[in-house]
């Protein structure tokens, strides 16, 4: 095909997953689904190659869909499927690393034959178990699991596995709509792909898809080959368990138009929800990859081929079933950093910091109001982003992850909680050249008179985010519950009473290059605009401000 | 300047034209003028063109770009702000979204104020609107006298959950107010009153920025009138000065809501009931869409991007604005091969310089212009209305660079670029229809901008629309359109409550309010109380949802407090977007709108046109056509010597004074007795 059809296909492909995310942002329940765009809606050939992803959700997700298509395919072969079938799983091995987050896949047919998949991914409001926590040993405490089942079957709904969700889960009216809202998405996307056929006059999308892969393919291989080759390696060590630290260790090996990321050295995995399975590892790993290597071009199959994810089974980023897997971003989102890390001596002008929003510290308050009825509120509150070769860290910012922070006149609506403070943390900007992204400073307090559950996912506090190439560490993450820094679980369930104040420092983003070599016009705009005070820059930057 | 008593004037002040268009209901004619804005002070140019038109006019409506533009040039107030303890750094902190997920060097626009002016002060108010801790007017007389101290002209005023109980914030701007006369100030709740800090800080702030000189110029263009001013908001309706000095930031989209209104004009004129508008200028191309003769407007917008075409690259906005969406698809837009081999047209654009190649001004990048000449649709000797010759063998040479790259020839390359052009239209077009659950297929075109008639057709096929409108002239139907705009004005409070909960006493007070807060705005703006009419909607969703529908009622409906009506009302809707409702659900009630509406400044008629009894022999020119198998010679048309209900069947082009239609192969086209170009699919 030629280039001019080839875009014009190319960008129709994109907007039928752009279109099918929109479907499902717009009619989700889950607050993590459409505040976080923690949800993903991809398009494949019949032979289970990603053509296109939508540009809305999270890009990590995109390529754990393809494993859980090739996983499916492998149990039930395409030849047995008929129209409105539709398969649900949430088997963290299969799908997307952890319970609540639900893989929906359907075929596309067209004239009787197999046309394409289509698939997505959707963060779940609840799904049963121990809740949204990291304390529970095993996969059985964590909620409902789903091998892949079929919720719909020739285009009605599968009564038997509806009744077993809605006997399993808190909020079964909630999931089962999100469920339908990925079932809708699903359906938009495969009318629009047989109206695009049509209307190209396309037999098929396998050449199509062929095309586009080795376009992608191709320009990530050049990518890699300008790096040199050899291997570069890197260590992460984080607070861990509430007993044990973990180590994450990798080595990038270029050899070529090839990389191969090994995690062989990192900690095994442990007993509580840290765990990361390898399809999220690999995800976590090609993601920020990308964003050095080849961020402007679009993503499919092609994108994925030159790189190679590996980690020992048992370890901490490959963990065994069955391992508790619930908080595993913990781990996962620090993976990017890590890589950039050992990258830095030979990609310095591409790569960040560390990030103090990797992982996101979360605080999950739920309960019940003085009236009886349910709650449960999630911060979405992010630390800073890490500093670049020429940019500062983006203050309050997500990454490698990215989640809207939602309002607190709304949290304030939805829960009984007053949120005093939300403010970006002085000093918590890692000193570099490139100061870090600021974190946030935070005060709740509880009201009415019932207690309540505050799952706590909290990391960073021993091991902040660190600097690269000569910076400075951001601020770690400090939480104070009624003055008290400890004595509670910050990864797990704890009890909140009515009048509790907690008081959260979001991290800050590691900074980049020395200090010293900081302009002192920038050192001084900081100071009076108190994102560094006096002390500060003094001592990091070396420089004297009013 | 005499006043006549049946005619008005209306203005539409863009970056570098003013148009007036004059209509006197007497006589049933229609005077119009166009010249140069006078930047630095635009006023001058709208007096001196009114005077131009010769006609003494009763009353002026008046659509600008100004609002807009200082807030993008960042030339507005300086501005302090005062927030609740604790929450200093909402403006800064935004939403926390990385916009572009693979751009580690994301930049976000700087807040319109620095954190040095954001004081705080103590005071809180809670959800329900009950006050915590009450205001310390101390301490905001301080922060005041601080704030000015350091240069502040304006002050926003902007405390947590003040869009439930806005005392606190009301207490505090009256004492600003008194205290520094000199001084603009707002609250937050007053310029938005909905729920979410950063948008309503962001809204009240972006209006105190733009506060003093739009009282300034307001106030100096009224002098100078001597005649009513009436002014175009964001959402094609039309107030009178005193709400635009408090709230001058709901002039944002004046200027495009004017362009929108041009399509509702058409819409209204024909009689048609569902139409997407397309107005493909030099830079971008905007499309909105008109559905029984009312724009689509939204609750929200977002200003001074630092990425134009990037959602979520700029500051939001919460108000009611004409829907527009913009992307980066113009003439000037220029072509290029990306890293995959691909051709790709814009977002950036080859602007007025150096412009296109074809115009010969050392612009050596192809853009679609270059890509019409080339293909014959745009003729070489330049546009009717302005002939400055286009330089066809430059454009080959520019298209011929890409086109190596691509391995096609430079007509190939310019078929190309104008297939790609087109295909980013009608994707824009049905992504946004399909997020309003609508069929591109029941809509028909209105296309006008310089490079729209000659894409139209393309766009029109790819969306399965059948029938296409151009207008005479767009300048003057936005004019019409501000002439024939309901003067109305939208007030809108946040009171979120499960619809089986709610306290309909309050609900009732809360409207009650609103509607009077809105009844003395459309009294400003000249309107007798028996002329308004009054409609209620509110936003609602399934409890736990994130986007709400906006569901038009009834205060009847309101009155017998009819919950079951309602929530029919909300799945109806619901399934008509989605698909599917979720019967048994909860419901809730997020925010409660009333907006009121009265008669348009002047009641306007069809502006017939004399049909022109000109040649009716076109010229002839090569033009290519994929379906017609490639370069064949066509007639061509001069727009203003058609005869009404002469059949032009494409292939055919008729050149008119800014633009030229593609009648491609496959449509007809056929001059109305207004004056408009219909064009059609034929069976």
């Amino acid at each position: 095909m030629d280039p001019v059809s080839l875009e014009i296909i190319w960008q129709r492909l994109t907007a039928v997953a752009d279109e099918a995310a929109t479907t499902l942002v717009r009619t989700s329940f889950s607050p993590i689904m459409r505040e976080s765009n923690d949800l993903s809606c991809v398009i494949f050939d019949t032979r289970a190659n990603a053509i296109a992803e939508d540009t809305i959700g999270i890009p990590s997700f995109n390529m754990t869909l393809g494993r859980t298509l090739r996983h499916i395919l492998r149990a039930r072969p395409a030849g047995e499927w008929r129209p409105g079938d539709v398969m649900v799983t949430n088997d963290p091995w299969i799908g997307a690393g952890h319970l609540p987050d639900a893989t929906v896949i359907a075929p596309v047919f067209h004239e009787g034959a197999l046309l394409a998949w289509v698939g997505s991914i959707g963060h779940q409001v609840d799904v049963g178990g121990s809740g949204w926590s990291a304390d529970a040993t095993e996969i059985y405490e964590e909620g409902l699991r789903l091998t892949p089942v079929l919720l719909r079957r020739g285009g009605v709904l599968n009564a038997d596995v509806i009744e077993l969700i809605r006997a399993n889960v808190r909020l079964p009216d909630r999931l089962l709509g999100d469920l339908l809202a990925q079932v809708s998405a699903g359906e938009v996307a495969s009318e629009r792909l047989v109206e695009l056929v049509e209307d190209a006059e396309l037999p098929d999308l396998e050449a199509v898809s062929d095309q586009m892969s080795s376009l992608t393919e191709r320009s990530m291989r050049a990518a890699i080959t300008k790096i040199p080759d050899g291997t570069y390696r890197a260590t992460l060590d984080l607070d861990g368990t509430d007993t044990e630290e973990i180590r994450v260790q990798v080595s990038v090996n270029v050899a070529g138009d090839a990389l191969h990321v090994d995690y062989a050295g990192s900690s095994p995995q442990v007993r509580q929800g840290l765990n990361c399975v390898i399809n999220y590892t690999e995800a976590y790993t090609c993601y920020p990859l990308k964003c050095v290597l080849d961020p402007t071009t679009p993503r499919n199959e092609g994108s994925y081929r030159p790189i190679r994810v590996t980690a020992p089974e048992g370890s901490i980023v490959n963990p065994r079933f069955p391992a508790a897997v619930n908080a595993r971003h913990l781990v996962g989102h620090c993976l990017g950093g890590l890589v950039y890390q050992a990258l830095a001596p030979v990609m310095p002008d591409r790569v960040i910091a560390e990030s103090g929003s990797a992982p996101t510290m979360r605080a999950v308050i739920s309960g019940q109001r003085d009236d009886g009825s349910r709650f449960s509120t999630i911060l979405f509150i992010n630390g800073g982003m890490g500093a670049g070769a020429d940019h500062d860290g983006l203050s309050a910012t997500c990454f490698p992850s990215n989640v809207i922070s939602g309002s607190m006149e709304m949290v304030e609506s939805l829960a009984p909680l007053r949120m005093w403070r939300k403010e970006l943390a002085v000093d918590s900007g890692g000193p570099g050249r490139f100061r870090g992204g600021l974190g946030q400073v935070v005060e709740v307090e509880l009201l009415g008179s019932q207690e309540c559950t505050l799952s706590f996912f909290v990391e960073r506090r021993s091991h902040p985010a660190r600097g690269v190439l000569g910076g400075l560490d951001g601020s770690p993450a400090v939480v104070e519950w009624n003055g008290r820094h400890d004595g509670y679980r910050f990864k797990g369930r704890n009890r909140m009473r009515p009048g509790d104040r907690l008081v959260l420092r979001y991290p800050g983003g590691g900074g980049y290059g020395d200090p010293r070599e900081r302009p002192v016009q920038l050192v001084r705009a900081d100071a009076h605009a108190g994102f560094v005070s006096a002390a500060v820059a003094r001592e990091s930057y070396g420089r004297v401000v009013e | 300047m005499a006043a006549s008593s049946n005619s008005v004037a209306a203005v539409d002040v863009g970056g570098t034209f003013t148009d007036i268009a004059a209509w006197d209901a007497g006589t049933g004619s229609l005077r119009t003028h166009k010249l140069l804005t006078t930047t630095r002070d635009p006023s001058q140019a709208i007096v001196e063109g009114l005077r131009s038109t010769a006609v003494g006019v009763s009353a002026v409506v008046h659509g600008t770009t100004l609002v807009t533009n200082s807030l993008i040039e960042r030339r507005g107030a300086t501005v302090g702000l005062i927030t609740t303890d604790g929450y200093r750094d909402v403006l800064e902190i935004g939403n926390e979204l990385r916009y572009d997920t693979f751009d580690l060097a994301l930049r976000r626009p700087a807040p319109l104020v620095p954190r040095v002016r954001r004081s705080v002060v103590p005071e809180r108010i809670d959800a329900a609107g009950t006050e915590v801790q009450p205001l310390d007017l101390e301490a905001v007389a301080c922060a005041g006298q601080r704030l000015i101290e350091m240069g502040a002209d304006a002050i926003a005023v902007c405390f947590i959950n003040s869009f439930a109980e806005p005392s606190h914030e009301r207490a505090a701007v009256k004492q600003l107010s008194e205290a520094h006369p000199e001084v603009a100030v707002c609250g937050s709740a007053e310029v938005s009153g909905e729920v979410r800090e950063y948008e309503r800080f962001s809204t009240a702030t972006a209006n105190a920025y733009v506060q003093p000189l739009m009282s300034r110029f307001l106030d100096g263009l009224g002098r100078r009138l001597e005649v009513p001013l009436f002014l175009v908001l964001s959402d094609g309706t039309i107030a009178g000065v005193p709400e635009v000095v408090r709230h001058p930031i709901l002039m944002v989209e004046s200027g495009p809501a004017a362009g929108a209104m041009a399509v509702v004009h058409k819409a209204r004129e024909l009689g048609w009931p569902a139409v997407i508008g397309l107005d493909m200028g030099g830079t971008t191309a905007k499309i909105s869409l008109v559905h029984d003769g009312v724009a689509q407007t939204a609750h929200s917008l977002e200003v001074a991007r630092l990425d134009r075409f990037k959602k979520g690259s700029g500051l939001p906005l919460r108000l009611p604005t004409v829907e527009l969406i913009e992307i980066g698809a113009g003439g000037g837009s220029v072509a290029h091969v990306d890293q995959l081999g691909l051709l790709k047209v814009g977002p950036r654009s080859a602007g007025a310089e150096p412009g296109p190649a074809c115009y010969g001004l050392g612009g050596l990048e192809p853009t679609v212009t270059d890509a019409d000449l080339v293909l014959g649709y745009v003729s070489p000797e330049g546009l009717v209305g302005g002939r400055v010759p286009l330089d066809r063998a430059e454009a080959i040479t520019a298209l011929g660079r890409i086109g190596d790259a691509l391995g096609l020839s430079a007509e190939d390359t310019a078929a190309g670029i104008v297939d790609v052009v087109s295909t980013q239209m009608a994707t824009a077009a049905r992504i946004h229809l399909a997020e309003h659950g609508r069929d591109p297929r029941r809509y028909r075109l209105v296309a006008f901008g310089g490079a729209g008639p000659v894409h139209a057709h393309a766009v029109a096929r790819t969306l399965g629309v059948n029938e296409i409108l151009f207008p005479a002239d767009a300048g003057i139907a936005s004019a019409l359109g501000m002439l024939v705009a309901p003067r109305g004005v939208e007030r809108v409070r946040s009171y979120r409550c499960l619809l089986e909960r709610v306290d309909w006493d309050h609900a009732s007070d809360l409207l009650a309010d609103l509607e009077q807060a809105a009844r003395s705005v459309l009294r400003e703006a000249r309107v007798d109380d028996a002329d308004v009419e009054v409609r209620v909607a509110l936003d609602m969703r399934y409890a736990g949802q994130g986007h709400e529908l906006t569901i038009a009622t009834n205060r009847d409906a309101l009155a017998r407090r009819d919950e079951k009506a309602l929530r029919t009302a909300f799945e109806i809707e619901y399934r008509r977007r989605y698909g599917l409702a979720l019967g048994g659900m909860p419901i809730e009630v997020v925010s409660w709108r009333v907006n009121v509406k009265g008669p348009p400044v002047l009641e306007v008629a069809n502006a017939t046109r004399k049909p022109a009894a000109g040649a009716d022999r076109p010229k002839k020119r090569r033009a290519f056509f994929r379906d017609g198998g490639g370069f064949i010679e066509i007639p061509v048309w001069i727009r203003q010597d058609l005869r009404v209900g002469n059949v032009v069947a494409g292939p055919a082009l008729i050149e008119e004074e800014t633009t030229t239609i593609v009648v491609a192969p496959g449509w007809d086209a056929e001059l109305d007795d207004i004056g408009n170009v219909l064009m059609r699919s034929t069976p």
